[in-house]
Formats: structure tokens, sequence, C-alpha cells
């Protein structure tokens, strides 16, 4: 996710005052608002937990489906900007190997999370494979980025995310609800795309038209055939007229013009960020002693499965003659995979779309917040392993 | 010191008088009256499961109930439907005892649903009546908009004099294990209350418990009819009765506005009986 220094009216106040405006900045800059939702509904479900589940009930809906497509469209613009000249995905041979590590991720997760519910025998928990297999690009991001600094364990971790999250987001927007093509459904997409079309043909670079014109018309067109429709702005965006970037991707960028594409990004940035504190708040709310196989599975898959089916795919591909990335090496591969362990947002994102509330869901959305402990584990495996900023002097001799 | 350890002495007589209730026994078998069977998590295919079975059984002699009503994980493990539900209800089943499940989180709905004893034509919730008494059965491990639509429709459709809802976890229990599901309740009871529904059952928590009426309705947990969590009962301000030192089934007739009701234990002896009022009748 994006890390900004736009001077924002609430940073720039922030960043020569001190208090409250520092630790907003702080919490904008670090993506700490959605951890800071989470945590709040956490303390809330369990202190008083009728008042919170009726509070969460009465927004799921809003935050769920409407407010989450300002984080999807997100998503994609980064998406988009990577797969132009420069960005991490442009040409095959950038993503080949994350490719094949998304897969073997996301394998390793799904095998760990089938078996162990198929041994404990709860199949109504099945379908929440999606779940075990998300994992937290923000999460991922900001920890494989205070490790290492600048390195290419950036893009590749980024790579793997964007891959991963891309094809669970689509099988998650399919398996929302029963999806049924209608007529009326069609015509409106068509109607959001041409629209689009034409903003972009007449050369409009504010990104509010595409917004508010498009948008609600393919929220419509999604909500009308089953599919999730906080996907709605993910066919719009690509219109939006896209600045080539650094192969770094997510990393800082100067600021810029009200009307350009990149002033899109940090203003929605904010809104995202707004967002995923109440989708943190909605949704992480769990009870403590609401886990169950659900729980255990998400956690095991997340915390073993995806690290180790990570490595054995990225061991074959080099066996089959695929080579690392100049500077990296196995003890950063180590560190990148578990790393990707936090679920969080997108194991959320899934789990609420594919389980109504209730019993399955609470383990479900317990295991996706515990989880959250892949940070620790990535921080002692760079430590032990002596990589990144805990590297000993020469990094290169460690193989 | 004294003081909280006469407290505490006090506490731990209240528990020991709800795990083993000396409330007076209502006597069951009135002439004309619906009668039928209460288990839940009852699939386990081990040996208290079959000497509830016997239990239930050697009762039908003197109280014989028509059907029994399943509460959920109806099997666990492998979906052994012969070793885990045909053996052990076997002499019940022959006597053309119908039985009615609910869908619990251990169970394959799919298999289930189609299973002919189990009596649910396909469906993981649906409803059916019994001379005055209109069941509604619910699949708490999926409770999407569709299904509480359904429900909706179902209750202010019901013109029965009585409504009972039964489903596999439990809005209220004091359980140690799971507890009240809160998540459920708030999307669950306001539809219950607002169109009458009498009582409600469950089970899930591997204890047998009776909640006093909440906004009208009597809550039932039973989910010890095979599992047993021994002990696993801490009750509350809302707890009625309560009982986990053995498996236990729960029997119960409805004649006219009364419905009478008897839990028994493994070795047959009577943990809690009552009498709940019909809510359209009062």
């Amino acid at each position: 996710m994006t890390s900004h220094t736009i001077a924002h009216p609430a940073l720039a106040s922030a960043r020569s005052g001190r208090g409250a405006g520092a630790i907003v900045r702080f919490a904008l800059e670090h993506y700490l608002w959605l951890p800071l939702g989470g945590l709040i509904g956490l303390i809330w479900a369990n202190t008083a937990a009728e008042s919170y589940f009726g509070f969460a009930h009465q927004l799921s809906f809003p935050v769920n489906e409407i407010g989450m497509t300002l984080f999807f469209a997100l998503i994609t613009q980064e998406i988009v900007e990577e797969m132009m000249p420069h960005g991490a995905l442009h040409t095959w041979r950038r993503w080949m190997l994350p490719l094949v590590a998304a897969a073997g991720g996301a394998a390793g997760s799904a095998l760990v999370y089938l078996t162990y519910v198929t041994l404990k025998y709860e199949p109504i928990l099945n379908q929440g494979w999606l779940v075990a297999s998300s994992f937290d690009i923000a999460f991922a991001y900001f920890i494989v980025k205070s490790i290492f600094k600048r390195h290419p364990a950036i893009s590749f971790l980024l790579v793997m995310a964007v891959v991963t999250n891309v094809v669970g987001t689509i099988v998650v927007g399919l398996r929302y609800q029963p999806v049924t093509i209608r007529p009326g459904g069609t015509v409106l997409m068509a109607a959001a795309l041409g629209l689009a079309m034409v903003l972009r043909r007449f050369k409009v670079h504010r990104f509010w038209p595409y917004m508010l014109a498009c948008g609600p018309l393919s929220w419509w067109a999604l909500y009308l055939d089953g599919f999730h429709p906080a996907l709605a702005l993910v066919p719009i965006v690509p219109f939006l007229p896209h600045q080539a970037r650094s192969v770094e991707g997510f990393e800082d960028t100067p600021d810029a013009p009200p009307s350009s594409p990149r002033h899109f990004e940090h203003k929605w940035n904010y809104a995202v960020q707004a967002v995923l504190f109440g989708f943190g708040l909605v949704n992480a709310g769990v009870l403590l002693h609401r886990y169950g196989t659900g729980t255990w599975a998400v956690l095991a898959a997340a915390l073993a499965g995806r690290p180790v089916g990570i490595l054995a795919a990225v061991g074959v591909a080099l066996w089959l003659g695929m080579r690392l990335p100049p500077r990296l090496y196995w003890r950063d591969l180590t560190v990148i995979a578990l790393a990707s362990s936090s679920g969080f947002t997108f194991a959320l994102f899934a789990a609420v779309a594919l389980y109504p509330a209730g019993p399955i869901l609470a383990e479900l959305t317990l295991g996706a917040v515990l989880s959250g402990v892949g940070v620790i584990a990535a921080f002692v495996a760079a430590r032990v392993l002596r990589v990144g900023r805990y590297a000993v002097k020469h990094p290169q001799s460690i193989r | 010191m004294r003081g909280r350890l006469f407290l505490l002495g006090i506490a731990i007589l209240a528990s020991g008088a709800l795990g083993s209730p000396r409330a007076q026994t209502v006597a069951l078998g009135r002439a004309d009256s619906l009668k039928f069977a209460v288990i839940g998590d009852n699939g386990t295919g081990g040996r208290p499961q079959f000497e509830v079975g016997q239990q239930m059984t050697a009762l039908r002699a003197t109280f014989p109930f028509e059907f029994v009503l399943m509460m959920g994980d109806n099997l666990y493990g492998t979906q052994d439907f012969v070793t885990k539900f045909e053996r052990p209800y076997q002499a019940l089943l022959s006597a053309g005892v119908k039985f009615y499940a609910a869908i619990g989180n251990h169970d394959d709905a799919q298999l289930q649903v189609r299973y002919p004893a189990f009596n649910m034509n396909g469906a993981r919730y649906y409803s059916f009546v019994k001379r005055h008494v209109r069941f509604v059965v619910a699949d708490t491990n999926f409770l999407d908009q569709v299904q509480l639509a359904w429900l909706e429709n179902t209750l202010r459709s019901a013109t029965e004099q009585w409504t009972i809802v039964f489903f596999h976890h439990p809005l209220y229990s004091n359980g140690d294990r799971h507890g009240s599901n809160v998540e459920l309740r708030v999307r669950l009871e306001p539809l219950l209350v607002a169109h009458g529904v009498d009582v409600v059952m469950s089970g899930h928590d591997h204890i047998y418990e009776r909640i006093a009426p909440q906004k009208g309705i009597t809550y039932f947990v039973i989910g010890s009819s095979g599992q047993l969590r021994r002990g696993g009962l801490t009750p509350s301000q809302i707890t009625a009765a309560g009982f986990a030192d053995d498996q236990a089934f729960t029997v119960m007739e409805i004649a006219g506005p009364d419905l009478t009701f008897q839990t028994l234990s493994r070795t047959g002896r009577i943990v809690d009986s009552g009498v709940i009022r019909s809510r359209r009748t009062s």
C-alpha cells in the first residue's frame, strides 16, 4: 500500500506540530488505521458484545460493500501502474518467479487449511481456503520495507502479493453469491465503461468524474449480477490516465498537481485509510472465546502452509532453471515468506464475503486477526538469519 | 475473609443445586397431547449415545412420543449413518418414530439433507406442522439474507398456537466452551420476538441448560445427548436450570396452551421439568 509525502492539511500541520497531529501522521504513514480500527472492534466486542454486534450489523453493508470500493480502486491503481514501463509487473521476466512463489504460497496455505478442516470433519469450513490463502499487502509491505529498506525483496513481495490477491479477489467476487448475468446489469456495466471511455477520450484528468459518474453504474451492475460490488471501481480505474513508476512501486513519491492521477492516489489514500479503519472496526471485532477449527486452520495455513509453499515453489523453480533476482538470497526469501503470513485485510474481506455473520465467520475472523503474529515471526527470522537491517557488514556473503 | 468464605460456600451450594436440580417433577402423559423428544450433539457412535437411545426407548413405553428433534452435530467425524444414527436409535426407528434434524458445524449438510431418516427433504432449513404446533428449523452455520428472509416469512405466516424454533448454535448459553452467540442473537432475536415464538432450542454446548424467559421466549440448550462437557456449565442469573454431570435428553408434550417438559439423564434420572404457557394464549 502507498505511503505518501503529499502535503495533506492534517499531515502538514502535524509535521510542524506535535501531539495529536503527529500521531495522526504517524498512523497514516504507517498504515495503522486498519489495525487501530480492528483493535477497537476487538476490545468493544469483548466488553460489550451486544452493542458491538448491533453496531457492526448496521454498518457492515455500507462499509464492506460500498466503502471498500475505494480500497480496491487504490489496489487496482497500484497494479495498473506496476504494469507500466519500469513497474514491477512490466515484463514477464520480473514477475515470473514471484508468480511461482505466489502460486506456491496459495497452494501451500490451501493444502494445509483443507487438510486441517478435513481431519476435523467440518465441511462447512471448506470454502474458507480462500480466507487462508489471502495475505495482506499493506502488512507485508511495511514489514519487508522496515527490514530491508531498499532491496529487491520489496518488489518481489509486491508482485507476489498483487498476484495472490488479484486471483483471490476475483474468486471471492465470483463466490460472493450466485452469479447471474442479467440484461440490466450488462447494460449498466456497458454504460459505466462507455462513459469512462468518453471521459478518457476527452482527456479528463480529474478522478472524481470517473468515480462519481461511472462508479455507481458499475456498482449497481455488479450488485444486480451477484458479483461483489466492492469491486465496482476495478474496471473503471484502468481508464484513468496513468504515469509510469519506479521499480519499487509503493515507495514515496513527490507531491503532485491536483489534476494528476498521482494526486488521485494521494487523495484516495486518506479516504481508503478512513474506510479501512471502519473495515477493521466493523469486521475484526470477534469474541476471543469464539475460536474453533476455522481459527486454527487459518493460522496453520498462514504461518506454516504459505511460507513453506512459497519456499518450496521457489526451490522447484530454481531446480528447473529459473534464477533468483540479484541480491536476493534464501535467507531473504525466508523473511519474505514469513512476512506474507498476515492475512488481515484481504483475509477479513474474503471471510465476510464468503460467510454470513455467525459462528463460522467468527472462527475465521479470529484466525485472520491472529495471523498478524506473522509480523513477529518475520522480524524474529530477520534477526536470527541476519538479513536486511540485521545483516552483518558483508550481507552478500550470506547465501 | 470469613464473609468471603461464606459467600463462596453459598455460590458452591447454588451451583450444586443447578448441577443436580431438585425441582419438583412435573408429570407427563396427558391424553391427546403432542409428544416428542429432543436430542442434541448426539452423533458420536459411542456407548453413551447408545445408552441415551436405550433410555429413550424405555421411556417411550410409558410416554409414546411421536418424533424426535435433533439439534445438530448429528454425526461427528465420518458421516456414518449406520453406526452413529441407525444403531443407537434402532428401536425407535423400528417403531416408526420420525426424526427431524438441524445441521450442526460437524455435519456434512450435502449428505444429511438428503438422508431420508432426517426428514429434511433436501433443505438446510425447513418448517413443518404437527397439529397446532409450527416447528421451524434454521441452519445457523450459514444464516445469510436469503435464509433470514425465508425465516421472517415463515414466522409471519405461522397461524398455529405454538411456534417452536430450533437450530444448532445457542443464542443464550452459559456453557463454558461456547456460550451465547451474540452475533446470531442480534439478527435472530428481533424476528423471534416480533413473531411470537414460544420456545427456541439449540445444542453446540455439550451441556443441558434451560434459560429463564428472555423477552418472552424460553431457551433450551440440549447438547449433551452423545457428547458431554462434564461440569462445563457456569450458571448465571439467566440460568433457570442446568445439568452437566451426564448425558441427557428432553421430552416434551403440548396440550392446548401448555408445554410440559422433562429432561432425563442417561441413567433415567429426571434433572429438570416444568411447564411453559404459549405466548399466544397469554
